[in-house]
């Protein structure tokens, strides 16, 4: 995309070009930026950002990356054309994964050598791959001083465009827009006083858009066309014959066209180029030459009659095959512009393969789209075409059209008689019909994959088929039989040396055993699975490692261990770029049961105000509710009917669980034990038969308290059975072990000695539990003990009244940690430390950190050190 | 924002304390005006000789009350939420924080 003329003096446009300087001057001070410049197409996003970007050259590294309107666009296109001229920046484009990662934090190095405005644009038009590297820099500028312009048409991105959610994902803080609204009268009238042409109608039939502004006062002064495309044509109608068959070459290659191809493309008619670019129709662009504006290589490829785009693509094709064999995607684009079929079926798998290896997974879908269109043949290499397609669109998310074509591969399949890759596709089914509630159909299409897979010679296929199987039961908590499924799978991938099977089979084996209780032996398993996936740098296996191991041991009431691994995964994720939302929401539910209530609620509220997936915001839901009815607070009814909601779509145990025994809670300190019998019994008979420890026994332990229960089974969680056997003190000893102070105290709380009440009443106003902690003053009277009055809230022996949690930062403070190394730490946000961190301040009047910690340590809050 | 009543029963030794509870309070106020807002408050002659106080409050959540309290240092009894508000004539007396 090129420049549209309207000047150096741009009309209109001080604003935005005010507001692109203003950003500049945080960037420069190593405050990065990320600048959205939206507006239609043909407004003069490019203008202002090119007229805003020249002021500054002199003084700063400018460089500038074009997305282009290929079918399927290069991927990482635009991030390549910027690393390119980065001077002494020396990675190599990337190939996989894992290169890219590098790729990734070498390109932010880069950013950070040397104060750089990098401008991207139309990024509508973004592969995936480009999407996450804006995604990777835009949420680690903020110590870079580096400024990310990104223009886009903002008419063009809707809500579901890939776009928005990385607009949406960029931090706020280091986030501003640019909107270019079209001319006004009064600009359009001066544009043609200075084309010396008369203004009438030509507001009215542009809309005041710039391009098509300059296009009717560069045409010949008849009738004031009524499109743009008209306006064009007409202008393009005054060149010779020569120049307009050359302005056809152009138009059939995107964005810009290198200079031996156009010679390639036009023969004799090259030597009009001098002609085109004489009437600014083309312009000179970095690459060779280009339409001054996409609306106008548009309007002219529309007017290309049939077999002569067909030509021209076909000649582009040819040409890019001799001399750029490697440049698949745009290989793959005028092969099918030219309809060539074989080219098609020859490229696009392979643009596929490159886009897929570097993330991609959009546009690979595409190339695969392509061939299939051009494969009606039902053979073999249409099976393999099928396949990858249902591999790349489940990867980006579209889960029910993945499970359609997955469906016509099983289909074709059984045709053509091919029992070993029948089996490989049914045996993919299962884990894409579990994300989609199909949990039926996804264990008949596991048990049809592994009968077909055991009658012919093990292979990697039986591995995967044994695994899913595996993976199904461990999801239902059939422990026993994860178990035995994983170990199969675990056996066979070891022995055909599948790295990523093997460290997928470990992990359902762990998982099962620590659902089981048996936490030493699962971990053990999810500790090797974890090995293996980093040694192979699986990524998604190493995320999925710390994840089980984070919300399992949560579930499990490991609570410790459960935010150790919590804050391995996120530290890994983030790394990464992979979603934390869920691992976060077990943060928050620990944080929860660990008394830590503050954090908690925060944590729950800070991720519920995002969009999340429906079983991280279950958790928060949970963890947020069980906080606000221990308090007395209002609103926990309110939390807990919308999990509710939510869980009853996909019920599975893991979900329900959890959240009719925080039900169950609430109903009971509200004063309605019936309610907590219902509310409990909704789900204990499900609990009771895959013996969850924890669900099994916090269930039981409500209709127990609640009266409806005498006794529960022996092998419930040891803190529950031992209340439930009248063993208060023991009980609280064992919930204390696990830092469940609230838990410790409620269990005090039903001895009858004045002590261990007086104890648990102790433990409750530390926490501001006031309902339980009525309850038990209430107790205390009843033996006739006398009752103290609630402490108050002001902490007076702490000179300054610094929380606990505040003072853990205010050391951390001291030892010289930055806030994201504290959060890192203490597993809290980077948002929770600020505002911890900015508390202290407040609280020791101090204007710095240091200041902060030399008050602390004279009030010998701090030890001296 | 949803309408909150706190009660902070007995919360003051004396009227000066509680003045000085108020300062720290419309300080943390003004800091925290996206989540809080204090709209009045009702000072208790409480039995025990103290001073307490009913107040009402917008906020975003239970939690931006709790957050206030705490970094201003009031007690907090009890928070309920109002659903509806009957509103007869105006205080009689204007409040002064």
């Amino acid at each position: 995309m090129t420049e549209v003329a309207a000047g150096a003096d741009l009309l209109e446009r001080d604003d935005a070009r005010a507001r692109l300087d203003a950003d500049l001057e945080h960037a420069r001070l190593g405050v990065g930026r990320v600048v959205l410049v939206g507006g239609e197409a043909g407004v003069g996003k490019t203008s202002v950002v090119r007229s805003f970007t020249a002021r500054h050259e002199q003084a700063l590294r400018v460089v500038w990356g074009a997305c282009e309107a290929l079918f399927t666009p290069r991927p990482l296109g635009p991030v390549l054309d910027i690393a390119q001229r980065l001077e002494g920046f020396q990675a190599v484009a990337p190939t996989t994964d894992t290169e890219r990662a590098g790729f990734f934090a070498a390109f932010l190095d880069e950013l950070r050598s040397h104060p750089t405005i990098a401008v991207f644009e139309d990024v509508h038009w973004a592969d995936e791959a480009t999407l996450d590297a804006l995604k990777y820099l835009g949420r680690r500028i903020d110590d870079v001083p580096a400024m990310l312009v990104l223009t886009f048409r903002d008419d063009e991105v809707g809500s579901n465009h890939p776009l928005r959610q990385v607009l949406g994902d960029l931090p706020s803080s280091v986030t501003s827009r640019v909107t270019l609204q079209p001319l006004s009268v009064v600009a359009v009238a001066e544009l043609a006083r200075r084309a010396e042409k008369s203004a009438r109608g030509i507001h009215e039939a542009t809309g005041g858009n710039p391009f098509f502004v300059t296009e009717v006062l560069a045409g010949d002064g008849g009738d004031v066309p009524t499109t743009v495309r008209d306006a064009v044509l007409t202008r393009a109608s005054r060149l010779s014959a020569g120049g307009r068959r050359l302005l056809d070459a152009v138009a059939v290659v995107p964005a810009s066209v290198e200079v031996w191809l156009l010679e390639e493309l036009a023969g004799e008619d090259f030597t009009h180029l001098a002609e085109c670019l004489a009437s600014g129709m083309l312009t000179p662009t970095r690459s060779g030459v280009g339409f001054r504006h996409e609306l106008g290589r548009l309007a002219i490829e529309h007017e290309l009659a049939p077999d002569r785009r067909i030509l021209l693509n076909e000649k582009a094709f040819r040409a890019l095959a001799a001399h750029a064999p490697d440049d698949l995607s745009a290989l793959a684009h005028h092969a099918d512009a030219a309809a060539n079929s074989d080219a098609v079926l020859r490229f696009a798998p392979a643009a596929a393969r490159r886009a897929s290896d570097v993330g991609a997974h959009r546009e690979a879908a595409e190339h695969y789209a392509r061939a299939l269109s051009y494969h009606a043949a039902e053979d073999a290499a249409r099976l393999s075409l099928l396949e990858g397609y249902a591999l790349e669109i489940g990867l980006t998310g579209r889960y029910a059209e993945a499970l359609e074509v997955r469906r016509a591969a099983i289909a074709l399949a059984r045709d053509l008689g091919d029992r070993l890759r029948l089996g490989e596709n049914l045996a993919r089914l299962p884990l894409a019909m579990i994300s989609l509630g199909l949990n039926d159909d996804a264990e008949k299409a596991s048990r049809e994959s592994v009968e077909i897979l055991e009658q012919l010679p093990p292979g990697r296929e039986l591995a995967y088929a044994y695994s899913a199987q595996g993976t199904l039961r461990m999801l239902s908590r059939d422990n026993a039989e994860g178990v035995r499924w994983g170990k199969r799978a675990l056996d066979l991938a070891v022995q055909v040396g599948d790295a990523d099977i093997e460290a997928l089979a470990l992990n359902t084996i762990g998982t099962s055993y620590v659902m089981a209780g048996e936490i030493e032996v699962g971990g053990g398993y999810l500790e090797r699975s974890l090995d293996v996936a980093t040694e192979h740098d699986l990524h998604q296996r190493v995320a999925s490692a710390y994840s089980m191991l984070a919300s399992g041991l949560g579930e499990m009431y490991e609570l410790e261990e459960s935010q150790r691994w919590a804050g391995e995964f996120v530290a890994f994720a983030t790394r990464h770029d992979l979603d934390t939302a869920y691992i976060r929401s077990w943060l928050a539910a620990t944080h929860v049961y660990l008394g830590r209530w503050d954090e908690g609620a925060a944590l729950a509220q800070e991720l519920l105000a995002d969009e999340i997936s429906a079983i991280s915001r279950i958790t928060a839901l949970i963890a947020l509710g069980r906080v606000r009815m221990r308090r007395g607070d209002p609103g926990s009814a309110d939390v807990l009917d919308e999990a509710l909601d939510a869980a009853l779509a996909g019920g599975h145990l893991q979900r329900l669980g959890h959240l009719r025994a925080a039900r169950a809670e609430a109903a009971w300190l509200a004063g309605d034990p019936t309610r907590a019998v219902a509310e409990a019994c909704a789900v204990y008979e499900l609990a009771l038969e895959k013996r969850h420890l924890w669900f099994a026994g916090e269930l039981a332990y409500w209709q127990w308290k609640a009266g409806a229960l005498d006794m529960a089974p022996d092998w419930i969680a040891e803190p529950y059975a031992r209340q439930i056997a009248g063993d208060a003190r023991g009980a609280a000893e064992a919930w204390a072990s696990r830092g469940c102070v609230y838990e410790a105290a409620r269990a005090l709380s039903e001895s009858g000695d004045e002590a261990l009440l007086r104890e648990a009443l102790t433990g409750l106003e530390r926490l501001g539990a006031q309902p339980l902690a009525r309850s038990v003053r209430q107790s205390l009277r009843t033996l006739g003990a006398s009752v103290p009055r609630g402490p108050r809230a002001s902490t007076r022996e702490n000179p300054a009244a610094l929380t606990a949690r505040e003072f853990g930062v205010l050391e951390l403070v001291a030892q010289g940690l930055r806030n994201a190394e504290i959060a890192d730490r203490l597993v809290l946000s980077r948002r929770t430390v600020d505002h911890h961190v900015s508390a202290i301040l407040r609280k020791l009047d101090a204007r710095t950190r240091g200041e902060a910690v030399a008050t602390a340590t004279h009030l010998g809050i701090l030890e001296d050190r | 924002m949803d309408t909150y009543v706190i009660l902070r029963r007995s919360g003051w030794k004396d009227a000066a304390e509680l003045g000085e509870a108020a300062e720290r309070s419309s300080a943390e106020g003004e800091r925290m005006s996206d989540d809080v807002a204090w709209i009045r408050s009702y000072v208790l002659e409480e039995r025990d000789g103290r001073v307490g106080t009913v107040c009402v409050y917008q906020a975003t959540s239970p939690e931006a009350i709790r957050r206030h309290a705490g970094e201003a240092m009031l007690p907090v009894d009890e928070i309920i939420k109002v659903t509806q508000t009957v509103f007869v004539r105006p205080d009689p007396v204007p409040a002064t924080a």
